[in-house]
C-alpha cells in the first residue's frame, strides 16, 4: 500500500495533546479552585480544535492528514509520527467531546478535586495520542500511560470496591497489550531482518508480508490486547466490574473512548497487517462476536445494577462492532465505524442518566427506584431518547451503525447476521427494561420514594449542557447518516483494499 | 610537571593520569578518615566528602579515552568513564541523604562516610579491570567495606533495638554468603589461570577463538559466572539479598541496590565480552536461565511481601532478572538494552530508596504497607514521586522504566529468545501485584496512623530531580540510547560479536 500525506500547516493534533499535559502540569502548582474552569476550557479548545479538523478534512480521497512527524529513537527507527484518517478524526472527535462533557458534568465532583482533574486531563492526552498516532511505539506509549490516570479514577473516586475493580481492570489491561507489544516487535524484527528497514512506523509495518504461520501468531498476539480493550466475551468480565465501580464521568470515558481503542485497534492493525489471518480468523471472530452479543444482552436482562446493565450492553454493542469489522466489506466497516461513534454517544448518555438516578437517589438498584418520569420531565425525556438510541431505533444513531454491520455480515454469512438480529430484541429488551424499571411503574412503588422523586430537582445546568450535545448529536447522525458515511467511506474502502482490491 | 606526576614518571608508569579520579576518592577517603578520628565534626565530613566527589566527577570530564595503564592491568576506555560518571554522581546522590537519615535514628558515625569511599573506590577500579587480579581487587574493596556498612546499625536507643540486631544478622549473614562468593570467584581465576596461563582479558579470549575450550576453561567460566551472580543477587544465589537490603540502613540499602549493584553489572559486561566473546552461546544461555529464575522467584516473593524496602529487596532481584536477560542475546543489541537498563535503573531504584529513607524518619514508621495509607492525603508530594518511581519499575510508559524493557524485548525477539520474552512479559504482569499495591494504599485509602514528616530540602530535591529523570528518560530516552549504542558497540569492535 503506499500512502499520500498531507502535512499539517499548524500542528494541531500536537497541540491537542499537549494542552492538557501541560495544563495538568499546571494545576498541580495551583490552587485547587482553578482545576474545573481550567480543565473545561482546555478540553474546550481541544474539542474546537477537533470540530476544526472534522470540518477541515477531506475526504474525497484517502490521504492522511494534519500529519506530523518528528524523529526520536533514531537507533530502532522510532519516530513521533501523528496525523489522521477519518477513523482516526472520528474517534479523536468522539474522545475530545467525551472529555468536554464529562468535565462539564464533573462540576460537582467534591473529593480531592485538584487531582481529579488532573488525572483526568493526562488521560485526555492519552486517549487523544492512542488515536493519532502512526508510530507504534508511541500508539503502545499511549496506550499504556492511559492505565495510570484511570486506575487511580476508579480506585480514588470510585465506589465501595473501587480498589479491587481498578487492580482488575489494571492487571488485565497490561496483561493484554504486553503480548500486544510483543507482536509488534515481533513484526518489527521482522521486518528489519526480511527487509533491512528498521521502522516502526505504521506505514513501513504494513508493507510487511508475513508467512501465514506468522500472520497467525502475530493476530493472535495483537487480538489478546485488542480484545481485552474491547472487551469481546470471554476477556470481558473486567468491564462491569470497572463500570459498576467507577465514578460517572470515569464510566463514560470507559465507555465512549476506551472501549473504542480495542476496536480500533482491530481495524486499523489487524485487518490491514494480518489479511489471510484475519480471513482465516472469521469464524473465530463472528462466534465471539455473536456469543458477545447474545450472552452478555441475556447478562444485562438479569441485572438488577443500572451500571451494569449499561456495561453488559456496552459488550453487546461491541461484538456488533467485532461482526462489522470481520464481514470484511465496506458496509460493514461503515457500520462498525458509526456504531463506535454512536455507542460512545449513547454509552455516554446511559452513564450519565445512571449517575443523574445515584445523585438523587443514592442507589443504582432498580428495586430502589421507579416512578420518577413525571417528576424530572426533562431528564426522563433525554433518558428516553439515549435508551432508544442505544435500543437502534430507526432516527436515531444506533440504527444505522447496527443495520450495516448486520448488512455486512449478511454479505458475509447469513446465519451470524440471522443469529445476531435476534439478540436486536433482546437488546430491546433489557433497555427497555431499565427505562421501564426506573421511569415507570410508579403504581409499584413505595410512598416514601415517590414523595422522594416529588422532591427532587430536575437536571442542572451543568448536568443539562453535558447531556443535550449527545442526544442533539443521536438525531444528527440517526436522521443524516450521509456525512458521516461520506466522511469514513475512503477511509474504510482504504482499509479493506487487501480484501476488496479497492 | 606536578610533584605526583614527578614521582610517577619517575617510577615509570605510563598513562598514570587516568587515575586522577581513583587517587580523589581515596585521598578523599583518607582525609575523611582522619577528620574523623581528630574532629568528628560532621559537616566538616560531610562537606569533604561531598567536595571530593565533586572534584573526582569533574576530573573524569579532563581524561583523555582508551588508555590503559598499570602496565596492562587497568584500562580507562570510554566504558569505564561512562560507569564512573553514574557510580560518583549516583553515591554523591545517595550521600545526601546520609546525614538526616543517621542522626535522625542517633546512628551517626563517620565511618559511613568513608567506607562507602573506600567502596566507591572499589567499584570504580572494577568498572575499569581488564585483568582477573585487578577485577578481584575492586571487587573485593567493594564488598568488604559493604559488609561493614550493612553492620553499621549501631544504637543506645531501646526502640531501635530490633534494627541493631537486624543489621548485625543482616551483615553476618551477607558477610558469609558473599564470603562464599569470593571463594568461587577465586576458583574460577585459578582455573582460568591454570587453562589460559594468564589473567588477562583479551588473552584469555584469545584462548577460545581458536581452538575448543578447555575444560579448566569451561569450569573456571561457569564458576565465575556463578560467582558474579552471587554478587549481583540473581536466583539461586539470591538469599543474601532480602536480609541484607532489610537489615541494612535505609541510605545504605540504597547504596548497595543501586551503586553497588550497577558496578557489578558493568563488570559483568566487560569481562563477557572481552574474556568469553567466542563462548557467548554457553554463557548466554546459562544467563538466560539465571534471568528466568531471577524475575520468578524475585516477583512471586515480592507479591508476598508486607513490608515495602522487603518488597523492593526482592523487586531488585526481579530487577536482576530484567537486565540479565538481555545478556541472553549477545548482540550488539542486547548488550545496548543492558547497558540502558542498568542506567536507568540507578534513577529509579535511587528515587525509591530515597523516599523510603526520607519516610522512615518520622516516629513509628516501619516500611510496612499498611503505613503507606492514605499518604497521598498526608504528604502528596512523596506520594507522587513513589507513584512514579512504581510505574517505573513496572515498566509502564511514559516512565523510562518501559523504555528499559523494551530495549530487552527488542533485543530477546531479535535474537529469537521467545520464550524468555515471554517469561519477561508473565512476571511484568505478576509484578503489577505488588506495585500496585503501594500506589493503591498511598492513594485509595484513609491514613490509619498520624505522621510527622519531617522531609527536608535535600530530600526533597533528590526525590523531585529523579522523578523528573525517570519521566524526561521515558519521553526522550535518545541520548541514553546513542551511548548505549555505542559503548557495546565498542566494546565488541574487536572481538567480532
Amino acid at each position: 500500500m503506499t500512502f499520500e500525506f498531507e502535512a499539517a500547516n499548524i500542528p494541531w493534533i500536537t497541540i491537542s495533546i499537549l494542552i492538557p499535559l501541560i495544563a495538568a502540569g499546571v494545576l498541580f502548582f495551583l490552587d485547587k479552585r482553578f482545576a474545573k474552569p481550567i480543565s473545561i476550557i482546555v478540553s474546550a479548545i481541544v474539542f474546537v480544535i477537533s470540530t476544526y479538523m472534522l470540518f477541515a478534512y477531506d475526504y474525497s480521497s484517502y490521504k492522511i492528514q494534519f500529519y506530523e512527524k518528528y524523529s526520536w529513537i533514531p537507533q530502532f527507527g522510532i519516530s513521533y509520527e501523528v496525523g489522521v484518517d477519518a477513523l482516526s478524526l472520528t474517534m479523536f472527535w468522539l474522545t475530545a467531546l467525551a472529555f468536554l462533557l464529562s468535565f462539564i458534568w464533573s462540576v460537582n465532583i467534591k473529593k480531592r478535586v485538584k487531582e481529579y482533574f488532573i488525572a483526568f486531563l493526562v488521560l485526555e492526552a492519552a486517549c487523544i495520542g492512542v488515536f493519532v498516532s502512526w508510530d507504534m511505539v508511541w500508539f503502545y506509549i499511549f496506550w499504556e500511560a492511559m492505565l495510570i490516570p484511570m486506575f487511580l479514577i476508579i480506585g480514588v473516586w470510585g465506589y465501595a470496591e473501587r480498589i479491587y475493580a481498578a487492580t482488575k481492570f489494571f492487571i488485565y489491561t497490561f496483561f493484554g497489550s504486553l503480548f500486544l507489544l510483543i507482536g509488534v516487535i515481533g513484526m518489527y524484527v521482522y521486518q528489519y531482518f526480511h527487509y533491512g528497514k528498521l521502522s516502526t512506523s505504521y506505514f513501513d509495518l504494513v508493507n510487511t508480508n508475513l508467512p501465514f504461520g506468522l500472520e497467525i501468531v502475530f493476530f493472535l498476539l495483537l487480538a489478546l490486547g485488542f480484545a481485552i480493550k474491547v472487551p469481546m466475551w470471554p476477556f470481558h468480565t473486567w468491564l462491569p466490574a470497572a463500570h459498576v465501580q467507577a465514578p460517572t464521568a470515569g464510566s463514560v470515558i470507559l465507555a465512549a473512548v476506551l472501549l473504542k481503542m480495542g476496536t480500533y485497534g482491530f481495524v486499523r492493525f489487524s485487518l490491514p497487517w494480518f489479511p489471510e489471518a484475519s480471513k482465516y480468523f472469521i469464524p473465530v471472530m463472528f462466534t465471539l462476536g455473536v456469543i458477545a452479543i447474545i450472552y452478555t444482552a441475556a447478562m444485562a436482562l438479569a441485572q438488577q445494577h443500572i451500571k451494569r446493565i449499561i456495561a453488559y450492553s456496552s459488550v453487546s454493542h461491541m461484538g456488533f462492532v467485532t461482526l462489522g469489522t470481520f464481514a470484511l466489506n465496506v458496509e460493514g466497516m461503515n457500520g462498525a465505524i458509526i456504531t463506535m461513534i454512536s455507542h460512545g454517544l449513547t454509552s455516554a448518555a446511559l452513564f450519565f442518566a445512571a449517575g443523574w438516578i445515584y445523585e438523587r437517589s443514592h442507589s443504582y438498584m432498580l428495586k430502589d427506584l421507579g416512578g420518577m418520569a413525571k417528576y424530572v420531565p426533562v431528564f426522563a425525556t433525554l433518558f428516553m431518547i439515549s435508551a432508544m438510541a442505544s435500543v437502534g431505533l430507526p432516527g436515531l444513531s444506533g440504527f444505522v451503525g447496527e443495520f450495516l454491520a448486520l448488512l455486512g455480515t449478511f454479505k458475509t454469512n447469513v446465519w451470524f447476521a440471522a443469529l445476531a438480529g435476534i439478540a436486536l430484541v433482546v437488546g430491546a429488551g433489557y433497555t427497555l427494561r431499565l427505562y421501564h424499571k426506573t421511569m415507570f411503574m410508579e403504581e409499584l412503588v413505595d410512598k416514601n420514594i415517590i414523595h422522594k422523586w416529588k422532591n427532587t430537582h430536575d437536571m442542572t445546568t451543568s448536568e443539562f449542557l453535558a447531556f443535550i450535545p449527545l442526544v442533539i448529536l443521536m438525531f444528527v447522525i440517526g436522521i443524516y447518516p450521509k456525512w458521516w458515511i461520506d466522511l469514513i467511506n475512503t477511509t474504510s474502502i482504504s482499509i479493506l483494499s487487501k480484501f476488496i482490491g479497492g | 610537571m606536578s610533584i605526583i606526576q614527578q614521582i610517577v614518571s619517575a617510577i615509570g608508569i605510563p598513562n598514570f593520569s587516568v587515575l586522577w579520579p581513583e587517587i580523589i576518592v581515596l585521598i578523599t577517603a583518607f582525609i575523611v578518615f582522619f577528620e574523623e578520628l581528630l574532629t568528628k565534626n560532621r559537616t566538616l565530613i560531610t562537606a569533604t566528602t561531598v567536595v571530593g566527589l565533586l572534584v573526582a566527577f569533574v576530573s573524569i570530564f579532563f581524561i583523555k579515552q582508551g588508555d590503559i595503564t598499570l602496565y596492562g592491568l587497568y584500562i580507562v576506555d570510554s566504558y569505564a568513564l561512562y560507569f564512573k560518571v553514574f557510580l560518583i554522581a549516583s553515591t554523591l546522590i545517595i550521600i545526601g541523604t546520609y546525614r538526616t537519615y543517621f542522626e535522625n535514628k542517633e546512628i551517626y558515625f563517620g565511618e559511613f562516610y568513608y567506607l562507602t569511599l573506600f567502596a566507591l573506590l572499589g567499584m570504580m577500579i572494577m568498572v575499569s579491570s581488564i585483568n582477573l587480579f585487578t577485577f578481584y581487587v575492586g571487587l573485593e574493596l567493594t564488598s568488604i567495606t559493604t559488609y561493614i556498612l550493612v553492620g553499621m546499625f549501631i544504637t543506645k536507643r531501646k526502640e531501635l533495638k530490633d534494627y541493631d540486631y537486624k543489621s548485625k544478622e543482616a551483615a553476618f549473614k551477607y558477610l558469609i554468603i558473599g564470603g562464599a562468593g569470593t571463594a568461587i570467584i577465586s576458583y574460577a581465576i585459578a582455573f582460568l589461570y591454570g587453562a589460559s596461563g594468564t589473567f588477562d582479558f583479551i588473552e584469555i579470549s584469545k584462548m577460545t577463538f581458536s581452538e575448543e575450550p578447555s575444560l579448566g576453561l569451561i569450569i573456571g567460566l561457569v564458576l565465575l559466572i556463578i560467582g558474579l551472580a552471587l554478587k549481583a543477587a540473581a536466583v539461586p544465589f539470591h538469599f543474601w539479598t532480602p536480609d541484607a537490603y532489610e537489615g541494612a540502613p535505609t541510605p545504605i540499602t540504597n547504596f548497595m541496590a543501586v551503586v553497588v549493584k550497577v558496578a557489578t553489572f558493568a563488570l559483568i559486561l566487560r569481562v563477557l565480552i572481552q574474556a568469553f566473546p567466542y563462548v557467548s552461546e554457553d554463557w548466554s544461555y546459562l544467563w538466560a536461565i539465571l534471568a528466568a529464575l531471577s524475575m520468578i522467584v524475585g516477583n512471586f516473593i515480592a507479591l508476598r511481601q508486607k513490608n515495602v524496602k522487603r518488597m523492593l529487596a526482592y523487586s531488585s532481584i526481579a530487577h536482576t532478572g530484567y537486565i540479565t536477560a538481555a545478556l541472553a542475546a549477545p548482540t550488539g543489541m542486547g548488550f545496548a538494552a543492558f547497558l540502558f537498563y542498568i542506567v536507568i535503573y540507578i534513577f529509579m531504584a535511587i528515587g525509591a530508596f530515597a523516599a523510603l529513607s526520607a519516610l522512615e524518619k518520622s516516629e513509628g514508621w516501619t516500611n510496612h504497607i499498611d503505613d503507606f495509607k492514605g499518604l497521598a492525603k498526608n504528604n502528596p508530594f512523596v506520594a507522587l514521586t513513589i507513584l512514579v518511581f512504581m510505574f517505573s519499575m513496572l515498566g509502564i510508559p511514559p516512565t523510562v522504566g518501559f523504555m528499559g524493557k523494551l530495549g530487552v524485548f527488542f533485543a530477546l525477539i531479535g535474537s529469537d529468545i521467545w520464550w524468555l520474552a515471554v517469561v519477561l512479559v508473565i512476571m511484568s504482569i505478576i509484578s503489577a501485584g505488588y506495585y500496585l499495591r503501594v500506589v493503591s494504599v498511598m492513594y485509595m485509602y484513609e491514613p490509619l496512623k498520624k505522621f510527622d514528616f519531617n522531609i527536608n530540602f535535600t530530600e526533597k530535591t533528590i526525590l523531585f530531580v529523579m522523578a523528573i529523570i525517570v519521566l524526561i528518560l521515558g519521553i526522550y530516552p535518545t541520548l541514553f540510547w546513542s551511548f548505549s549504542t555505542n559503548l557495546s558497540t565498542m566494546l565488541i569492535a574487536h572481538v567480532g560479536m
